[in-house]
């Protein structure tokens, strides 16, 4: 027998072109200010967690500028791409808006929890960047004021950030929050109310 | 049996039973276990867990060194010979791709790797015979492969090309479309194989 996709998925797929297409449009837009917001909760962070509180984080474009009140001026700064942090917003976006009724009744409300999971990864995202280039690239002042733990600790998180949670938290969101949508595609239930026997 | 009838057999097996819970549970940590209890739930969970093992045996030292290097530079060359089929010179130093016009460094996030293990702990993590789940992996790292290699290639050409156009390309289109490549890739082998009844 030949193998043909089932109604939804076909429904899906074909959703899908437009989908990706409105989700580029709105991370386009939504972009400038959500640098500028990534950039100050992750400063606040920054600052929340040493003494004395200097970690400046400045947004150059698609850049974020990583540095130090406390060095002189000039030198100690890291350009970092803010779009290798918040890119996945678009394969997210993507997914959830090729799902047919995603955001029918509950499906605002949950896209916006989705989306402050995603904001907080970001920012945690970014927030790692900032503490790994304090512990490893300042020289002595970083053997100084890090530790071989603390600079593991960050350099694992690095790590776990850069790659296993932006590549995958698109497909977890999608699959979490949009479970009785997403789901019934792969024909697994994630309903928690009582089913009809 | 049709298509549709082959569908919900199988949505039936899969499920079982135990997709039903109490109505009443409003509490965020209430709902939260509620979903876990649901196949959907215990897929997701399975998930997460292949995923952080798999992520932490790759940052492994000696996996990066001895596998994960190797690995790269074998996809260096694989767009390296891809790349020669157009007359483009290039040459391949470490996991440097260069040619006389044009020069890429692969990393870590550009091997196809990250796009290999969301779609390989997806198909662990989804309950199918292990037959199917070995053939899924077999086809999915041919399929990823493939992409990632246009992508390379791509990639290189956007550089000669638009080389202010590669920072896009690199980050917010290919990452964006490997990302969606495995996710679509893995809901195809579910479909195609998981769900498909033996013959």
């Amino acid at each position: 027998m030949r193998w043909r996709a089932t109604p939804d998925l076909r429904r899906f797929l074909r959703r899908l072109p437009l989908a990706l297409l409105a989700a580029v449009v709105l991370w386009a837009l939504a972009k400038p200010a959500y640098g500028h917001v990534l950039a100050a909760v992750s400063q606040a962070l920054a600052r929340a967690t040493e003494n004395p509180r200097a970690a400046v984080v400045k947004v150059d474009g698609n850049y974020a500028m990583i540095g130090r009140t406390d060095f002189r001026a000039g030198s100690g700064w890291l350009k970092t791409s803010l779009i290798q942090i918040h890119y996945n917003l678009i394969p997210f976006l993507a997914l959830v808006l090729a799902l047919p009724g995603s955001l029918a009744g509950q499906g605002w409300r949950r896209l916006v929890l989705a989306l402050a999971v995603m904001v907080l990864a970001h920012v945690l995202g970014l927030l790692w960047q900032i503490k790994c280039f304090f512990a490893f690239d300042m020289g002595p002042w970083s053997e100084a004021n890090y530790s071989a733990f603390a600079r593991n600790v960050y350099g694992s998180l690095r790590y776990f950030w850069d790659l296993p949670v932006t590549f995958t938290l698109p497909l977890l969101l999608w699959l979490g929050f949009f479970a009785d949508r997403a789901m019934p595609l792969v024909g697994l239930d994630g309903t928690t109310t009582p089913r009809r026997r | 049996m049709s298509q549709r009838g082959v569908t919900l057999a199988c949505r039936r097996s899969i499920c079982g039973v135990d997709g039903a819970v109490a109505d009443g549970n409003n509490r965020p940590v209430q709902k939260v276990k509620a979903f876990l209890a649901t196949p959907a739930g215990r897929f997701l969970l399975r998930y997460v867990i292949i995923l952080v093992v798999g992520f932490a045996v790759l940052a492994a030292e000696p996996v990066n060194e001895h596998v994960v290097k190797k690995y790269t530079t074998f996809v260096a060359h694989e767009a390296r010979i891809v790349l020669n089929a157009f007359g483009e010179g290039a040459t391949v130093v470490g996991q440097t791709l260069r040619s006389p016009r044009f020069a890429v460094v692969i990393y870590n996030g550009c091997n196809g790797l990250e796009a290999m293990l969301i779609f390989v702990c997806g198909v662990l993590a989804f309950p199918a015979p292990w037959r199917r789940k070995l053939l899924g992996i077999a086809l999915g790292f041919l399929a990823i492969q493939a992409v990632n290699i246009v992508r390379v290639v791509s990639l290189f050409y956007v550089g000669v090309l638009k080389p202010e156009w590669f920072s896009t390309a690199h980050v917010f289109v290919w990452q964006s479309a490997i990302i969606l490549f495995a996710v679509l890739l893995w809901v195809l082998w579910v479909q195609r194989y998981a769900m498909a009844r033996d013959a």
